[in-house]
């Protein structure tokens, strides 16, 4: 438990009474990061439904990949255990999805459940490695990148290009599926080639069984979504200004709004490890941060304050990919660090105090 | 002629949804100087950033301009507004019908799902021009949205009606376009019309084709003599694009397949 103002060390009521200050006294401020358990991010919406703030988790650009093509057609996703239990035929995009244990565990067993049951599994991949331990049948990307070659993919399968190339050969295998499913990471896909591929994946359940196991951005975005929806009604890019919740992700990308010096204070909240922004030190900050993080030292921010990490030294819910649902992450060692929840909490109360309210 | 002075930078992004000539023609001078447009909690009022002067008439112009000021002209539905320097995002937006002129650029989602009316941008416009804000069903839905300089990517994404004519665009022009029409005397950015279903694309040149994209010949089309008399009403550079003989291309096969793109042959 330590914290430091103005890069010398100070108690954690000192800090967090700075904190009160320099958040008051801005007119827009941003709460980026948001990499924190769900009580953590339940306080921030708190904090920034006070403050009238806007929030932007670091997972913004996969989250709005995937939300984007929901918002416009919908999606049809499968989980984890479907896939290993019922696919007969995985389709991995590009190269996000080789990095964790998934492919590895698809690989290594069979359907064993459904129409595809005690078939053999076919794997392949589209824009992503051509050899490794997995064996899967590669087929390059175009050079315009996965968007450009799942609209190419995409006109071979409905029939509207012919002839014997290597993505004709692929939509054929594609319709062969008796349960397909395509594996891959919204952000490195981008939001128009989610839009091209879901629209694929309708066109194949025309004649067979197909679905999508999105990869979960590794920072809480899918928790920052779902949290976001029950408080406000809206996606996480929500801004408090005027008194309601108001979504508008280009408005409240926070990086942007650093860039375009409208906002005029931050707090970078990640009790859970994530990305540095590159804006730290450009504005007067607020850094909550997991003890033992590179992050946890003065020089971070104007005010750096560290909390328990989740899963590790507090309790938390938490986004488990695994499952596709929040859990409850069990502290791994009993201790007494502080949450980031309580810390949110105890800097909102001290603005009311000071008669801040939006 | 009513107007609207800035008084000096502006120190967060306003909301001009609903200032317009119609809403202001029943206000005194004090009673516009209070509605809200501020985004901040500090609750800025219309007259904190402008000097206001009213005479009640349908035209009303914005003198002075920010890339800070969002939504001008949004639910325009008689009158003119013009705006002499630069907007924000979201210019016109849902506009009906009337006038709406910016001497300087425009931020992103200009003509967001306007259904009528002229919008002209005498600048520069930024990205997703025409196109559809987040959710949104449509882009530019009918209006004439006019760029006279450089358009950014995506214009015309999800655009389902009207008109959009530009000076260049950037990558993925015309991207899951509905229907329309989209003239670009210049150049396209890479990628036209990316999951576009049917409409009208035609520009000087393009970028990277995508492979999506099929040649079809260079037909001599009557529409394309029909379109370039009515540029030419619009008084547009565009109009002159019109006038040899047009390469067609039909996409994008990844969807319906019923769009085209027209560029010199």
């Amino acid at each position: 438990m330590a914290a430091w103002v103005k890069g010398g060390a100070a108690d954690v009521d000192a800090a967090v009474e700075a904190a009160a200050d320099l958040l008051a006294a801005s007119r827009v401020p941003v709460l980026a990061g948001l990499s924190a358990e769900v009580s953590a991010l339940r306080a921030a919406y708190r904090l920034a439904e006070t403050l009238g703030a806007s929030l932007d988790p670091v997972s913004g650009p996969g989250v709005y990949a995937e939300l984007g093509a929901l918002s416009a057609g919908g999606i049809m996703n499968t989980t984890r255990a479907e896939t290993i239990g019922r696919a007969d035929v995985i389709l991995i995009l590009g190269n996000r999805p080789w990095d964790g244990d998934l492919i590895a565990e698809i690989a290594a067993a069979a359907p064993s459940r459904g129409r595809a049951a005690g078939a053999e599994r076919a794997l392949l991949s589209l824009g992503g490695p051509q050899n490794g331990a997995t064996r899967h049948v590669a087929y390059a990307a175009e050079a315009g990148g996965l968007a450009v070659s799942l609209g190419h993919l995409r006109a071979f399968a409905k029939g509207h290009l012919a002839g014997e190339a290597a993505y004709a050969d692929l939509a054929r295998r594609l319709f062969a599926a008796q349960y397909g499913v395509v594996v891959y990471d919204p952000e490195e896909v981008g939001e128009l080639g989610v839009e091209m591929l879901q629209g694929l994946i309708r066109d194949l359940n025309e004649s067979t069984r197909f679905f999508a196991l999105t990869l979960a951005d590794p920072f809480q975005g899918r928790a920052a979504v779902q949290l976001s929806a029950w408080t406000t009604g809206q996606a996480p890019r929500v801004g408090f200004g005027r008194h309601q919740p108001e979504h508008d992700p280009w408005r409240f990308d926070s990086a942007r709004q650093i860039a375009s010096g409208e906002a005029d204070a931050a707090l970078w909240l990640a009790s859970l490890p994530a990305p540095r922004p590159a804006w730290l030190g450009s504005l007067p900050t607020v850094a909550i941060v997991g003890e033992g993080s590179p992050e946890a030292a003065g020089e971070t921010a104007d005010i750096v304050i560290t909390v328990g990490v989740p899963g590790q030294s507090v309790g938390g819910a938490l986004w488990n990919e695994r499952r596709g649902v929040i859990a409850y992450a069990e502290p791994k060692a009993a201790a007494e660090a502080q949450t980031a929840a309580g810390v949110l909490a105890r800097i909102r109360d001290r603005l009311i105090e000071k008669g801040v309210s939006c | 002629m009513s107007t609207l002075r800035l008084r000096g930078d502006l120190p967060e992004r306003v909301d001009l949804l609903n200032i317009t000539p119609l809403a202001l023609s029943g206000l005194s001078e004090a009673e516009a100087g209070r509605l809200a447009i501020g985004t901040s909690r500090r609750g800025l009022t219309l007259g904190d950033v402008f000097e206001i002067r009213l005479d009640g008439s349908d035209s009303l112009v914005i003198e002075g301009g920010s890339s800070r000021l969002d939504r001008v002209g949004a639910a325009l539905s008689q009158g003119s507004i013009r705006v002499e320097g630069d907007v924000g995002q979201r210019l016109g937006e849902g506009m009906a019908a009337g006038s709406l002129t910016v001497t300087g650029s425009a931020g992103p989602f200009a003509a967001t799902g306007a259904t009528g009316g002229t919008i002209t941008v005498e600048g520069d416009a930024g990205d997703h021009a025409g196109g559809a804000v987040y959710a949104a069903k449509a882009g530019l839905d009918g209006a004439t949205l006019v760029i006279k300089g450089a358009a950014g990517d995506h214009l015309g994404d999800r655009m389902r009606k009207g008109m959009i004519l530009a000076g260049s665009a950037g990558a993925f022009a015309a991207s899951r376009m509905i229907a329309g029409t989209i003239v670009v005397s210049g150049a396209l950015g890479d990628h036209p019309g990316y999951g576009m279903r049917r409409g009208t694309l035609i520009a000087g040149s393009h970028g990277a084709l995508l492979p999506t994209f099929v040649e079809t010949g260079t037909p001599d089309l009557v529409f394309v003599r029909l379109l370039a008399q009515s540029l030419k009403r619009l008084g547009a550079a565009q109009a002159g694009l019109l006038g040899g003989t047009l390469r067609r291309y039909s996409g994008d096969l990844a969807t319906l397949g019923k769009g085209e793109l027209f560029v010199p042959a």
